[in-house]
């Protein structure tokens, strides 16, 4: 079983300060680390090879200094590493990643299985698993959850949706997207940090692939992020204050109305 | 001890020292400053009036009146401490220098900063990093502790094994003396024997020889890599005898060895929902290294690795980045809390043994776990010797047998404490909590010393008092 895992670098969040003016975020001092969305499709794709054999390769589309998340993937137990880099890459969207990440993946070789996190926290958009599944013609399944069962020809999974969950056998190869309830990842081991970093990870950058020139970067994106602004919260509650009796008549009187509204009730 | 009361004279006179504002005698408002973090149940006095005074000067003129009046005088930083020492146990005087929260100089060209003892300890790190610079002190409550509290513990926490304590970064400082007098001890030098060295006798004094109104504190460089290891062991002895060889064999000094028992682990891991693999650990060690470049901090953590995998570690994990450093240290700085969920009456304890007594000291508070029937998690500073071990209540207990049990399993632990060469608070400070423990555990020449200090230098005894010992 040939595991793909395509994961981003993205900058830690948790303490990073806004310049208010510009709207974008100060990115001085601010460390990058994995995804936080991609470990839970690291861990998964480790879990399937420990269970059904093959190899997980982890990918990644960035700077040089990408490799260093690549490392971390390696010690967490991914067996190869592939970075792509090249300048000309830069300023990509999701469509023009997808792309690249496409012709990567190819080169690769042979993949039964790509598993992805389920969006990034940076972009937040989602679309690039979605995207490599469309470009590759493969089966897809979203919002994974649980995989239940694998075969050589098949995984059984379960995903999740607004109402509930999903049941779905895709032949492979086919592409998933993963939510954090299908596992919690692992931290890397000395023995995996000791590994990853005698492991030889190749990059692949424009030359070494079968791309168009005008498909890639900022220019080759049919998307154009024209403008970053925060959005105004126009949805509001209506809030019952209950002091007395006639008033929590009035909020469950309130409540019972809007629920039927709604037909929840 | 025969104390007067604060009358409305009283009042009258310290609202002409510091203005109306900065003197309330308001039941609501004087509440939080009746307790500190110790069980409020427990360990709780109201003063009969809060002062905030602003400058040392004035912090002067309400000792004088307190001396002339024999009113006992509280200081008190953020509340924060683990002893009680802030608690008006004889009412009188709440002085809290909360208002004094100033940073009066940075001076790059000394590494050195002189501040007010108001001030937040972490915002000094918040100040200076961006030069490159930090205050090694570090106590693990940094977010809201205060300067001057740090001080009157000497504060201690998870780095000092490499860093040590709060006084080794205290150079000078401007000292209200319990008489009034405003004085000056040490100053931005390093080296200082001239005479008694009397800034380290106020370092750690818990508020009971003077009131720190500045101190002059030396920065450090700011380490620019650090790397994390987690390590599983089977059982104790094998994690408490890999620490001394980390520094003797390994070479290294880390920034922090912390240590957790079997009990710790797994409960701080159930509450976090964390999914290491901890059934199997019998206790877990928590190593920091840091350092200016990154390639040699991991070679340092590799040879720390090696070292406890020879030690018959079960496995070691590796932290270099944000998420896995918040993931390793969330385990260790979740303990407590995961012990409220099964009981919230405790008893934080803060003993400090020799390193090589860790192991012998485990069994022996199991057993008074067991004769108890309480809970009675170890963890804590392992690389200095200094566990939290902590007392948590059967919740089928009544509070009654409780405070029974707290005080025999306490005197049962502090005996053991006392047989393997340790003492009973390694940072957190006697206080009122563990005053009445003090005779057992130090000598009578040592304890006459210090009362023969505390005589000569608050002869009315007015400075903290009921706090380390009786006069």
């Amino acid at each position: 079983m040939n595991i793909i895992v395509p994961i981003k670098q993205v900058p830690e969040t948790s303490n990073v300060k806004m310049d208010t003016e510009t709207g974008t975020m100060m990115r001085d001092g601010v460390e990058s680390i994995i995804n936080p969305l991609d470990l839970y499709a690291i861990e998964i794709a480790i879990q399937v090879k420990e269970s059904h054999g093959g190899r997980v390769t982890v990918v990644t589309m960035g700077p040089p200094s990408a490799d260093k998340a690549l490392r971390e993937a390696l010690a967490m137990g991914c067996d190869d590493g592939v970075l792509i880099s090249d300048r000309k890459f830069a300023g990509a969207d999701t469509w023009s990643t997808a792309y690249v990440l496409v012709k990567a993946i190819e080169k690769i070789g042979a993949v039964d299985l790509i598993i992805a996190g389920e969006r990034a926290t940076d972009g937040d958009t989602g679309q690039v698993g979605p995207n490599i599944a469309s470009a590759m013609d493969l089966p897809l399944a979203t919002y994974v959850s649980r995989i239940d069962a694998v075969t050589g020809t098949s995984i059984t999974v379960e995903r999740m949706t607004e109402e509930g969950y999903e049941k779905l056998r895709l032949p492979l190869p086919a592409l998933l997207t993963v939510v954090k309830e299908i596992s919690y990842p692992r931290l890397p081991t000395l023995r995996g940090k000791q590994r990853a970093r005698k492991t030889d990870i190749p990059t692949y950058s424009v030359a070494d692939l079968d791309v168009v020139e005008n498909h890639l970067g900022l220019t080759g994106s049919p998307t154009r992020v024209v403008k970053i602004e925060t959005p105004k919260v126009t949805r509001g509650g209506k809030i019952y204050k209950v002091v007395d009796d006639h008033s929590l008549e009035e909020a469950v009187d309130g409540l019972i109305e809007f629920m039927k509204k709604k037909e929840i009730i | 001890m025969n104390y007067g009361k604060v009358t409305k004279d009283t009042i009258a006179q310290l609202v002409s020292l510091l203005g109306e504002k900065n003197v309330f005698v308001d039941e609501e408002k004087m509440e939080s400053y009746s307790h500190d973090e110790t069980p409020v149940e427990q360990f709780q006095s109201m003063p009969e009036v809060v002062i905030t005074p602003t400058t040392a000067r004035q912090i002067a003129e309400v000792m004088k009146l307190a001396n002339r009046e024999l009113i006992p005088v509280t200081p008190r930083g953020a509340g924060s401490g683990l002893s009680g020492g802030a608690i008006p146990v004889y009412g009188g005087i709440l002085l809290s220098v909360e208002k004094m929260n100033k940073v009066l100089e940075i001076d790059y060209e000394n590494m050195m900063i002189v501040v007010e003892p108001g001030l937040v300890t972490n915002e000094i790190n918040g100040l200076v990093a961006e030069r490159g610079l930090f205050f090694a002190g570090y106590p693990m409550s940094l977010e809201t502790c205060f300067v001057g509290g740090n001080i009157a513990e000497n504060a201690g926490g998870g780095k000092a094994v490499k860093y040590g304590v709060t006084g080794q970064y205290i150079v000078g400082m401007e000292l209200v003396t319990p008489a009034g007098e405003i004085i000056e001890l040490g100053g931005k030098i390093i080296k200082d024997v001239t005479g008694y060295d009397l800034k380290k006798l106020i370092v750690g004094s818990e508020g009971t020889l003077g009131i720190v109104t500045k101190a002059i504190i030396k920065l450090s460089p700011l380490p620019k890599a650090i790397t994390n290891l987690l390590v599983l062991f089977e059982d104790v002895d094998s994690a408490i005898s890999t620490v001394p060889k980390i520094m003797s064999e390994g070479g290294i000094i880390p920034t922090s060895i912390e240590f957790m028992d079997k009990l710790s682990v797994h409960t701080a891991c159930e509450y976090l929902n964390e999914h290491l693999p901890y059934q199997k650990a019998g206790s877990m060690l928590l190593l920091e290294v840091d350092g200016t470049k990154q390639s040699q901090v991991d070679e340092d953590a590799e040879i720390i690795g090696e070292l406890c995998l020879e030690n018959g570690a079960i496995e070691v994990y590796v932290a270099d980045n944000y998420t896995t450093q918040e993931r390793v240290w969330s385990v260790r700085r979740n303990i407590a809390e995961a012990f409220k969920v099964y009981s919230p009456h405790q008893s934080l304890e803060d003993i400090v043994v020799p390193i090589s007594s860790i192991s012998k000291l485990m069994p022996r508070i199991e057993k008074i776990a067991r004769k108890y029937d309480i809970k009675m998690p170890s963890y804590g500073h392992a690389g200095d010797g200094n566990l939290h071990t902590t007392l948590v209540k059967n919740p089928g207990s009544t509070m009654e047998e409780w405070y029974d049990i707290e005080e025999k399993a306490l005197l049962e632990l502090y005996d053991a404490v006392k047989e393997l060469g340790g003492k009973i608070s390694g940072e957190h400070g006697i206080g009122v909590k563990r005053k009445k423990y003090m005779g057992d555990l130090v000598g009578p020449g040592e304890m006459a010393m210090m009362r023969a200090i505390k005589r000569a230098l608050d002869p009315n005894h007015i400075m903290n008092p009921g706090k380390i010992f009786d006069l």
